[in-house]
């Protein structure tokens, strides 16, 4: 069975290794799902992808859409018009998302509305480790923290029949170590999708001009109370194993906490938490009033603590509440079960069983040996081509704000073409702000997919207010640092289907940009001079560098059985310069000795170095044609 | 089984998630309760991986606890050094011997140490046991099934906890047809592959 069929097909208590996120999908499936939309973004993509490839096994509708305030309003709506929705995006995805999140708690929902945040403590692929816990807090909005991927699943179903119940949209907040785990997970039934939409109006409830949400206000704070009642009693917050001291966790914390007290021979009670928005609050007061100490283990934010200590203080409950005030645990990264072991430990006044400090010595020492090896753009990447043309044809002397994509990965040597950096459309914005204060070249970067997402505002805002940004769209055709999702410049939709394809071009030309330019990246002298000529221009000019995803166009050509001809070096010829390094540093460029090299395993006969090489030593390899 | 915990680590782009979701399946199919760890998004792109497999009743997160590591299987020497602080002094560390080039090394900025200081360095803490699998895995078919050289190394010391032909079964379920009988050859040649123990 493949990932689509289990997905769809699996036979309830048949069990499967699935990713959490996977887990999610089906959950959603299980329980009935009609319309999910979402924009990738890790470690929240592969639930939209498993969806995505599910679809035409499935009967929901499914969209990518251009952003995830497009996405909120869109399953917002549909949840309105009684069709059980889910949208999903990574943690800063709710920000944007936020407007619309806020007021559809204020409305609510007729039909079951999840609403999936994947937040991601590390910051191993996102800007920032916002706790979007604070989220629930903020919008009144219940929320489920699942532990792993089974948990994921179950509680998928559990937030749209909370969602029903409450008419309320449910917040379903995950954490890339639940998101990213595999494990094995029992499938449940599938529950027929109603396909009974149907929009009832009531405009004193949903259109919420300020003499309804005055009105909505109140109520949302009623159905607060009736979620905690629900909190109290609910079987996602329970308490395993008997003892004096208490442990207070939730999410993937728990996991840590498990195998933390197996390893100190602790014995504790632990609470864990699973309807962690509205706390169950009683059962936290008789908790902490029955306990010796309290233990709270949580990743990020102090949000379990500070509620602990609020329902303490309340009934005048004096059992000591240790954690991150104390400093026995971080709010900063991910959490381990070594950290985990360490806090409790610390907490405690008890011995660390293991000898870490030993295995630390020898490690840093080892460990230092190591070159770092950061992610980098893939050889053939068209961004590598791309932003060394720009750093050439500026001569490095201008400011090069960037944006959320693979591209960022240009601040690696030897590019380092990456200035400044906040959020997804965020270097248009901030090209305006720098050319209205600095004279020297703004050259921003921006990807396709995010150009869609939010760059368009920020271009209407550089040609509204005249400020001369020269903007570099950076068009792979797919939304490639998350799993090449389509998007409006591709065309394809989350059905499936061939729609209307978007044109950059088109866009900033209908903005009033003047200056719009197609690039191919991988023509190197041609775009240099292009981007000279932009830089040069005197008003906001828009340069498209479009050459497919190396990965993407790696695979069609191997699908459709193409040769891919790599190129290879001239021992005799090269000088051993190295400006292909140097200045290009592609991926399967190697050295032997004096000479450079290229491995033809990594190839992917792009040319560019074939281009750069001031020797002419690079040649396409003849006789060595790969399939 | 309590607990069994096995470090894979590698390059993006190398096929260590592809492996290491080879082994937590074949682990799952035998019955054991498992956990896979694994890492996404910009993490990915060329960068250093590692991926985590845990099975036994014991086991609940997909993170493997500083020390507590049976097995480090490392398709590359140095990916090796930077995650040697999980294995445990009863451990085997398996390591390939083929050198992926950091870029910075490329640059000069940094130098790739040699042969010689990494296998000293991982013999600190457990026995090591090196061999050629990047040759193994271009006769089977390409630098790829250098993943499942590397398990059929570990089923030929007799140091994993499942069955051969369970991991077969797995290849089978997760690979697409065309690559299962160069991936099957490729876990013979590592299973029979003349290896060099290095204890410190």
């Amino acid at each position: 069975m493949n990932m689509a069929e289990i997905l769809t097909k699996g036979a309830a208590g048949k069990r499967f290794l699935l990713l959490g996120n996977e887990a999610i999908a089906r959950g959603a499936i299980e329980a009935g799902l009609e319309l999910a939309a979402t924009y990738p973004g890790t470690p929240s993509s592969e639930i939209g992808d498993s969806l995505f490839r599910a679809v035409k096994h499935g009967n929901y509708f499914f969209e990518y859409c251009t952003n995830e305030k497009v996405a909120m309003e869109v399953a917002g709506a549909a949840a309105v018009a009684n069709a059980r929705s889910l949208v999903i995006m990574k943690h800063v995805g709710l920000n944007v998302a936020s407007d619309a999140f806020m007021t559809l708690n204020y409305i609510g929902v007729r039909a079951g509305l999840v609403i999936v945040s994947a937040d991601d403590p590390g910051c191993w692929s996102s800007q920032n480790e916002q706790d979007n816990r604070l989220y629930a807090m903020l919008g009144d909005t219940t929320m489920l923290e699942p532990a792993d991927p089974q948990e994921a699943k179950d509680m998928t179903i559990a937030a749209f029949e909370l969602s029903e119940k409450l008419e309320q949209p449910v917040l379903l907040r995950v954490t890339t170590r639940v998101s990213h785990t595999r494990s094995g997970v029992e499938l449940g039934s599938i529950r027929p999708p109603r396909n009974n939409p149907n929009f009832e109006r009531d405009p004193f409830r949903f259109v919420t001009v300020p003499t309804v949400a005055r009105k909505r206000h109140p109520i949302l704070v009623e159905k607060v109370k009736k979620a905690t009642e629900i909190s109290e009693k609910s079987e996602w917050n329970r308490i395993i194993g008997k003892g004096n001291i208490g442990i207070l966790t939730s999410g993937v914390s728990f996991n840590y906490v498990m195998e933390a007290i197996d390893s100190l021979q602790l014995k504790a009670a632990i609470f864990k938490v699973g309807m962690t928005y509205p706390l169950p609050k009683k059962q936290i007061q008789k908790f902490l009033a029955s306990k010796d100490k309290v233990i709270v283990i949580e990743e990020l934010k102090p949000y379990l603590e500070n509620h602990a200590r609020a329902f303490a203080q309340e009934k005048g409950i004096m059992t000591p509440i240790l954690g991150k005030s104390q400093g026995y645990f971080s709010e900063i990264g991910e959490f381990t079960p070594r950290t985990v072991i360490e806090g409790i430990s610390k907490a405690l006044g008890k011995e660390i069983p293991t000898s870490y400090a030993e295995i630390d010595n020898k490690f840093s020492e080892s460990v230092s040996e190591a070159p770092p090896r950061p992610p980098i753009l893939c050889a053939g990447c068209p961004h590598r081509a791309t932003f060394y043309e720009v750093a050439t044809a500026t001569g490095r002397k201008g400011v090069y704000p960037t944006d959320i994509g693979c591209y960022t990965l240009a601040i690696q040597p030897p590019l380092e073409m990456a200035d400044l950096l906040l959020c997804m459309g965020s270097s248009i914005g901030t090209s305006c702000g720098l050319t209205a204060v600095l004279d020297k070249p703004i050259v921003g970067a921006i990807g396709d997919s995010t150009f869609f997402h939010s760059g368009i505002p920020g271009l209407v805002n550089a040609v509204y207010n005249q400020h001369p940004v020269k903007i570099i769209v950076v068009d792979n055709q797919t939304t490639a640092m998350t799993g090449h999702q389509p998007h409006p410049g591709t065309g394809m939709t989350g059905m499936g289907v061939q729609g209307a394809q978007i044109s950059i071009e088109a866009v900033a030309k209908g903005v009033g940009v003047e200056y719009v330019k197609v690039i191919n990246p991988l023509k190197v002298k041609e775009s240099i001079r292009a981007i000279r000529e932009a830089v040069a221009y005197d008003g906001p000019a828009v340069i498209v560098s479009r050459s497919p995803c190396a990965l993407v166009e790696g695979a069609r050509k191997r699908r459709a059985n193409e040769p891919i001809i790599p190129y290879e070096v001239d021992p005799q010829t090269c000088q051993g310069c190295r400006v292909c390094t140097d200045k290009l540093g592609c991926a399967a460029a190697i050295w032997t000795g004096e000479h450079a090299a290229i491995d033809a395993d990594l190839c992917t006969g792009c040319g560019v170095c074939f281009q750069i090489c001031p020797f002419k030593a690079i040649r396409e390899v003849v006789t060595n044609e790969r399939v | 089984m309590k607990e069994f915990n096995i470090m894979f680590t590698g390059v993006g782009g190398t096929g260590v998630l592809t492996a290491a979701r080879i082994l937590a399946s074949a682990a799952l199919t035998e019955g054991q309760n498992v956990r896979m760890g694994e890492i996404h998004g910009m993490a990915q792109r060329g960068g250093a991986v590692n991926c985590t497999i845990r099975i036994g009743e014991n086991v609940h997160g997909p993170i493997i606890p500083t020390g507590k590591a049976d097995l480090l299987l490392s398709v590359e020497p140095v990916e090796a050094l930077r995650n040697v602080n999980r294995i445990m002094p009863s451990g085997t560390i398996i390591v390939g011997e083929y050198q992926i080039t950091p870029t910075g090394v490329l640059l000069g900025r940094y130098e790739y140490p040699t042969d010689e200081v990494i296998l000293q360095d991982l013999a600190k803490f457990a026995k090591v046991i090196t061999f050629d699998a990047a040759t193994l895995a271009q006769e089977s078919g390409g630098i790829l099934t250098m993943n499942t050289v590397l398990i059929g190394a570990v089923i030929g010391l007799n140091l994993l906890p499942i069955k051969e032909e369970t991991v077969i079964s797995a290849i089978k379920e997760i690979l697409p047809n065309r690559y299962h009988a160069m991936n099957i050859d490729a876990l013979k040649k590592g299973k029979n592959a003349q290896k060099k123990t290095i204890t410190s």
